[in-house]
């Protein structure tokens, strides 16, 4: 009990501060500096200085400008024949027969871009994480060290949490594009860990709405062994909190808009945490028929 | 629901702008928390981007028929002779019912919602702003409303052609539809009420089919055939009602517009729209295809499907 509400918590923070991290290279310095700027310039302990202001990184090279154009033509280029293709740029017969599908793997450092780490740094703690790529360029190994000392802010009561979330997709004209995963009812991971229980986060669309700090989350148990685990998630079994509280009132997470998925760790125990990644795939389980786990009673039955 | 029906009611019935405002606001008010029923972060998401819209094309009409007033001193809708104020109202209506370039609320909105909420949307929410664009469609641009509903057109079927949730198929068919009613209007407004009145029919027994089987997503669709064997023939022939193809009851709509649009000499803009519906039909056809004519191979695990809510309407479809 006291752990998921150490977790969650963990995971507002974790949320917050991986959302600026996550979305800073696509969106550039803008948004986050001037998140910072506007309130005060108090700097959290574990934040880096700026060292140089949003002004300064502003490059008005005409040469540059017109190779951004061009690629930016040509990925709207790209989304055009993929929208002719068919659903998520296959043709109609591959989703209609689909049922499993490989979204991240790791095989070069390219595939490691597409994910952003963070920890409790941010606040101010001393957790320590890193990614890279594992043995072969098979696999990425997401390794660090769990600190739950609290930093001396005066307001943080918990700390110790360490986090690896994919980025999300971004189209051309830095436009969102999202995940349309509803083909499938299972998440699909093949992982090794080391024992420690970790939480996988998916984060739907709403980035400017109300509804922006909504997550769906379940926990995954690892074995430590040196053999692969392949852990399968229903997405029935993901339950909705918003910035790391559970919600009283559940849903069912909708699938045709997903837009990033992560991992996080925030077990209260100090020490060295490991967690190799061979992919994360989709899974269209035929056996599978519970709808959604949570609340399946009628709340407000008529009388 | 009652005050669905106060509101449309009101707003058909009025000659006067403030009650035409006031029924439209019932209508979005009234709306709202069928929307956002089953509290769902998106229904809510949904409600709120819909009040948003409505409320901004409210505020526009508004807007409009006070300038009117202030230039010509009445408030008759019938007698709209400010031009800005017909400008404004073009644009509040085309907000209100989801013409391009106003449509991105559309498919969003009616994702957001149950089945027949969406149905709500499509038809009965689009009857008191057609109703006002019907009453002052003497004073309004044509070249503005044709621009915006070839546009629609275009859109209606491009955007549609790759969607798999069958809402936003639908809200893509619906702002394609709207565009045949509007390119119509300035020439012959009895073809858009008929375009509107069989558009209606027509998507009441797609959503009510839908409902019956809880098709949300095309992957479902595939395989209702197993289910409800009769309501997927007729949902075919709706499909392709829809899509206008003959001797279908859709094709008469088309018909008719085409044959005005070629009294009017806009031979070009009757081309033009009949070619961009090949878009729309291409995505129709491909609905039909996943239903009816391919049988996949996997069956749905959905236990929720077995039940059938309520008695199959076969008969309205093949009107």
């Amino acid at each position: 009990m006291a752990l998921a509400a150490t977790l969650l918590h963990n995971a507002y923070f974790c949320g917050r501060c991986c959302r600026h991290k996550a979305l800073q290279p696509l969106l550039g310095p803008l948004l986050s500096d001037s998140l910072s700027k506007s309130y005060s310039s108090y700097r959290r302990p574990g934040s880096q200085p700026e060292k140089k202001t949003t002004w300064q990184n502003v490059d008005l090279s005409f040469k540059k400008s017109i190779e951004v154009l061009k690629t930016q033509l040509g990925m709207l280029k790209k989304e055009t024949e993929d929208h002719l293709a068919g659903p998520e740029g296959q043709s109609l017969t591959h989703y209609m027969l689909e049922q499993t599908r490989v979204v991240w793997e790791f095989r070069s450092q390219e595939d490691l871009n597409k994910w952003v780490i963070s920890s409790d740094v941010e606040i101010g703690g001393k957790s320590e994480v890193y990614l890279k790529l594992g043995r072969n360029n098979q696999t990425a190994l997401l390794y660090g060290t769990l600190n739950t000392e609290v930093p001396r802010d005066g307001e943080t009561k918990y700390s110790g949490y360490c986090s690896m979330r994919a980025k999300p997709l971004v189209g051309s004209f830095a436009r969102k594009k999202y995940y349309d995963w509803s083909n499938f009812n299972s998440l699909y991971l093949r992982v090794r860990g080391d024992g420690r229980p970790w939480m996988v986060n998916i984060y739907t669309d709403p980035y400017f709405s109300h509804q922006k700090d909504d997550l769906y989350n379940y926990f995954m148990f690892t074995r430590g062994g040196p053999y692969w685990e392949e852990i399968k998630i229903p997405f029935s079994k993901f339950f909705l909190s918003s910035r790391g509280r559970v919600q009283d009132d559940q849903h069912p997470i909708w699938l045709d808009k997903i837009s990033t998925v992560g991992f996080t760790i925030g077990d209260k125990v100090n020490g060295p945490f490991q967690l190799e990644i061979d992919f994360i795939g989709l899974l269209n389980d035929r056996a599978h028929t519970e709808e959604f786990a949570y609340e399946t009673y009628e709340k407000n039955p008529p009388l | 629901m009652l005050s669905l029906a106060l509101g449309t009611m009101i707003t058909i019935t009025s000659n006067h702008w403030v009650t035409a405002w006031a029924g439209l606001e019932i209508n979005t008010l009234a709306i709202i928390p069928l929307i956002s029923k089953s509290h769902h972060p998106r229904a809510i998401e949904a409600a709120t981007k819909y009040f948003l819209t409505q409320a901004t094309a409210s505020a526009l009409m508004l807007f409009s028929s006070m300038t009117n007033a202030w230039s010509s001193g009445q408030w008759d809708i019938t007698q709209l002779t400010n031009p800005p104020s017909c400008l404004l109202l073009t644009a509040a209506i085309a907000i209100k019912l989801g013409l391009t370039p106003f449509h991105f609320w559309f498919p969003e909105v009616l994702q957001g919602s149950s089945l027949t909420t969406a149905l709500l949307l499509s038809t009965a929410m689009k009857f008191p702003p057609t109703t006002i664009l019907l009453l002052t469609s003497h004073s309004l641009n044509p070249t503005l409303l044709s621009t915006m509903a070839i546009m629609s057109i275009a859109l209606g079927g491009w955007m549609g052609l790759n969607q798999t949730q069958t809402r936003k198929i639908l809200a893509f068919s619906s702002i394609s539809h709207l565009g045949w009613m509007t390119i119509i209007i300035t020439y012959n407004p009895k073809l858009t009420l008929l375009t509107f009145y069989l558009y209606s029919l027509m998507t009441t027994s797609i959503f009510l089919s839908m409902n019956s089987t809880n098709t949300l997503k095309l992957s479902t669709l595939m395989t209702s055939w197993t289910k409800a064997p009769m309501l997927n023939t007729t949902l075919m022939l709706t499909l392709l009602s829809l899509a206008g193809l003959p001797p279908l009851t859709g094709f008469l709509p088309k018909w008719l517009i085409i044959q005005e649009l070629t009294k009017q000499e806009m031979t070009t803009t009757a081309t033009i729209i009949s070619m961009l519906s090949l878009l729309g039909l291409f995505f129709y056809l491909r609905l039909t295809y996943c239903s009816t004519i391919t049988l996949p191979p996997n069956s749905s695990n959905k236990m929720k499907q077995w039940s059938i809510k309520k008695p199959v309407n076969t008969l309205t479809p093949t009107l």
